[in-house]
């Protein structure tokens, strides 16, 4: 019996349960095994991690969005807040400071007019003085000079009064300008 | 045990135990499968692409049609739908390489459809108790219960023998064609070379292998995945 062809090329029935559905049982068996652990088992995992690091991603990067809204609509707030404030010190300033030269300026208004009231009355007063001291003169004038004309003692205080009458009736408008 | 016909030939033996190409191939594509889950997942990246994008979406399908098939709380079942999908796809269309599909051996499809029955029965008890499993078979009416037994054991006879008839008939034609169109080189053109053998089968090849044989994987899935999500409901 030599090992030829013939022998090699045996086969078996085409339709019969033998031995080998054993073996392709445990075949089958390991090749499950082998795919789960090799192929569906990593990968599956893989997938799902991947997936799941993509979420998390995602909503890290919503969160941060949310949260940089908020933000922003905060220094937004303010920020319009300041400005509203700025306005509002600025706008006190200005009517402090407009208040304030309203007040100077009404203070040196009145501080002249008292001033021109002052020099007014100081000027009348030097003028009465001065018509006074010259109706004195006058009347002293006159008083000499009648004396002299009449060579009698005039009585000074009897004429004085009778004179002042006489200068007040012709010289107090004169006097005036 | 002849030595001639359709049936898979025996490759070696262990002891007495004749070992098949059926299950030679088998570990033909045990280990590429192996060779190949151990290189797409050595280095997953987090952005995907080029082969790990392929990877990726293989799994994704097996997992989404588990989840569409099974529901959502049952997507543990996506290894086991990916294995025969894998496997029986892979049998299928190893023909094309010159080999002999695993499935086209009544083993191969029937252990397969018996580890469906036998899940499909366990989880079947698992999940509606015993009572609820047993009176499933009292449905609509007792009367029914002799029928209901025959239509749940014709189940797995039916799936194995819808994926052997269907492969096997594409090998038997297929051994037949090349016979035949290597007598008509030489007979008709007088030519020892096969040269008819050559571009002819293709279109068969295409239909026998490729269509038929990626259809038949689904349906075999598809049909796994609706008796047992339906024993569970």
């Amino acid at each position: 019996m030599s090992m030829d062809l013939t022998t090699a090329s045996l086969r078996l029935g085409l339709v019969e349960i033998n031995w080998t559905f054993a073996f392709q049982l445990i075949n089958t068996l390991i090749l499950y095994l082998i795919l789960r652990k090799f192929l569906f088992g990593p990968v599956t995992k893989f997938m799902q991690t991947r997936e799941n690091e993509i979420k998390d991603q995602i909503q890290h990067a919503k969160d941060m969005d949310a949260i940089a809204l908020g933000h922003k609509a905060e220094y937004e707030g303010k920020l319009a807040l300041a400005e509203e404030e700025g306005k509002e010190i600025v706008k006190k300033h200005t009517l402090r400071a407009e208040n304030r030269a309203f007040e100077i300026i009404r203070a040196a208004e009145s501080d002249i007019e008292s001033m021109k009231l002052n020099a007014h009355r100081e000027l009348e007063r030097e003028r009465v003085k001065a018509v006074n001291e010259l109706k004195d003169q006058i009347s002293h004038l006159t008083i000499m000079a009648a004396s002299r004309v009449v060579e009698k003692d005039l009585n000074e205080a009897d004429h004085k009064e009778l004179i002042n009458k006489f200068i007040s009736e012709v010289g107090e408008t004169r006097w005036q300008s | 045990m002849g030595a001639e016909g359709f049936g898979p030939r025996i490759v070696f033996h262990i002891g007495s135990i004749p070992v098949t190409e059926t299950v030679t191939v088998t570990w033909l594509i045990m280990f590429v499968m192996l060779v190949f889950s151990i290189l797409a997942t050595r280095n997953l990246k987090r952005e995907a692409k080029g082969f790990q994008l392929v990877v990726e979406q293989i799994v994704k399908v097996i997992n989404n049609l588990t989840k569409q098939n099974m529901g959502e709380r049952n997507a543990v079942w996506a290894p086991f739908v990916g294995t025969l999908l894998i496997f029986i796809g892979l049998s299928n269309i190893i023909g094309l390489l010159g080999f002999r599909p695993p499935t086209a051996d009544l083993n191969t499809t029937m252990s397969l459809s018996i580890t469906t029955f036998v899940l499909t029965q366990v989880f079947g008890v698992k999940s509606k108790g015993l009572g609820g499993y047993t009176k499933g078979f009292m449905e609509p009416i007792p009367f029914l219960l002799p029928l209901n037994i025959i239509g749940e054991l014709a189940n797995p006879i039916s799936l194995g023998f819808r994926l052997f008839g269907n492969i096997v008939a594409g090998v038997i034609i297929m051994t037949l064609l090349y016979g035949a169109l290597g007598s008509f080189t030489e007979s008709l053109l007088g030519l020892a070379v096969p040269l008819l053998q050559a571009g002819v089968p293709a279109v068969l090849h295409i239909y026998f292998d490729l269509f038929a044989g990626l259809l038949q994987s689904f349906i075999f899935t598809m049909l796994t995945m609706v008796f047992i999500s339906g024993a569970m409901e």
